[in-house]
């Protein structure tokens, strides 16, 4: 399989772009997915040992992926203990 | 508010709204680009005598036009995902409004302080005051401060509903059952005008929301005078 895909990049070596792109993109995708099913609080895996995973955030804690103006080490808390 | 035959976005009274219409003036550009220069080769290409009946393939142009779409996209997408990230952001709120749907009306409360609530009727086309506006002006608006940045609770009490005013850049589902957040923070003072946008019946196009922004020092006249009156 992987014989054949060389060959053919070796006698159309325009396909390398494409190759990089769409491979980027499909990886990108799944670690995101990967991101949001292991790191996300709002998913539960495990009922038993861990049964609510969105209790368990601190006031400093960042779930997002991304952050542009906020600046969460600054972040006090505010709210009683659960 | 809208005016008619508006083709673009209502002016921006929120930071984020003016984050959206500027990455859509960018992404618009970029589409601008692209259409003019297929059409111009659909003109060409329509318009020619010459004919070439043996080429089969070329690498390089391939190469050229796998990689600049991509970078294109690439252009398109960072921005995209930084504005998606930053309407999304805890701003520490100066004040909570909560704003629940009715069929066929909205009801604000402020509850942050002492309690006072009400409701927001649109005024019916008979009773306008001559410079109203038909199907926007509501009876009581929700006031707030201008500069602060303002969470508002939103939920529905019987079927969806959705709170939405452009100019501020937010729309929110009232789901029955369900409460939903969203923040703002309004640039300047004005009044601002938005209408449901979820369908909820036989008057869903009557239930307008008027958000009207004041300078804080107002603002806490008119919650001390709407308190005395409640």
């Amino acid at each position: 399989m992987l014989a054949v895909v060389r060959k053919q990049l070796r006698n159309h070596p325009a396909l390398i772009p494409l190759f990089i792109f769409i491979g980027g993109g499909a990886t990108m995708s799944m670690m995101y997915l990967a991101r949001l099913g292991l790191r996300n609080p709002d998913v539960c895996w495990d009922r038993k040992n861990n049964p609510e995973p969105w209790n368990k955030l601190g006031p400093t804690d960042q779930y997002k992926f991304f952050s542009v103006n906020m600046d969460y080490s600054k972040l006090k808390k505010d709210r009683p203990d659960f | 508010m809208a005016h008619p035959s508006q083709l673009g976005f209502q002016d921006a009274a929120s930071p984020v709204m003016e984050e959206l219409l500027h990455f859509h003036d960018h992404t618009l550009m970029i589409v601008f680009l692209i259409s003019t220069l297929v059409l111009y080769i659909i003109m060409a290409m329509v318009t020619t005598k010459l004919t070439n009946k043996f080429i089969l393939d070329s690498q390089e142009i391939e190469i050229i036009w796998t990689l600049l779409p991509a970078l294109i996209l690439i252009l398109i997408a960072l921005p995209s995902l930084r504005i998606l990230y930053l309407m999304d952001e805890v701003n520490d709120p100066h004040l909570t409004v909560k704003a629940l749907g009715h069929q066929w009306y909205w009801s604000y409360e402020y509850t942050d302080y002492n309690n006072f609530g009400f409701d927001s009727y649109m005024v019916p086309t008979q009773d306008l005051t001559p410079g109203q506006f038909r199907l926007l002006d509501v009876d009581h608006r929700m006031v707030i401060p201008t500069e602060s940045p303002v969470r508002v609770l939103i939920t529905a009490d019987d079927v969806l509903h959705s709170w939405a005013v452009p100019s501020l850049g937010i729309k929110m589902d009232a789901v029955p059952g369900r409460l939903n957040q969203t923040a703002f923070i309004v640039s300047r003072p004005g009044i601002y005008y938005g209408q449901c946008s979820e369908i909820c019946g036989a008057n869903h196009s009557f239930m307008p929301i008027v958000v009207e922004a004041i300078p804080l020092k107002h603002f806490e006249n008119w919650s001390t005078l709407m308190l005395e009156n409640s």
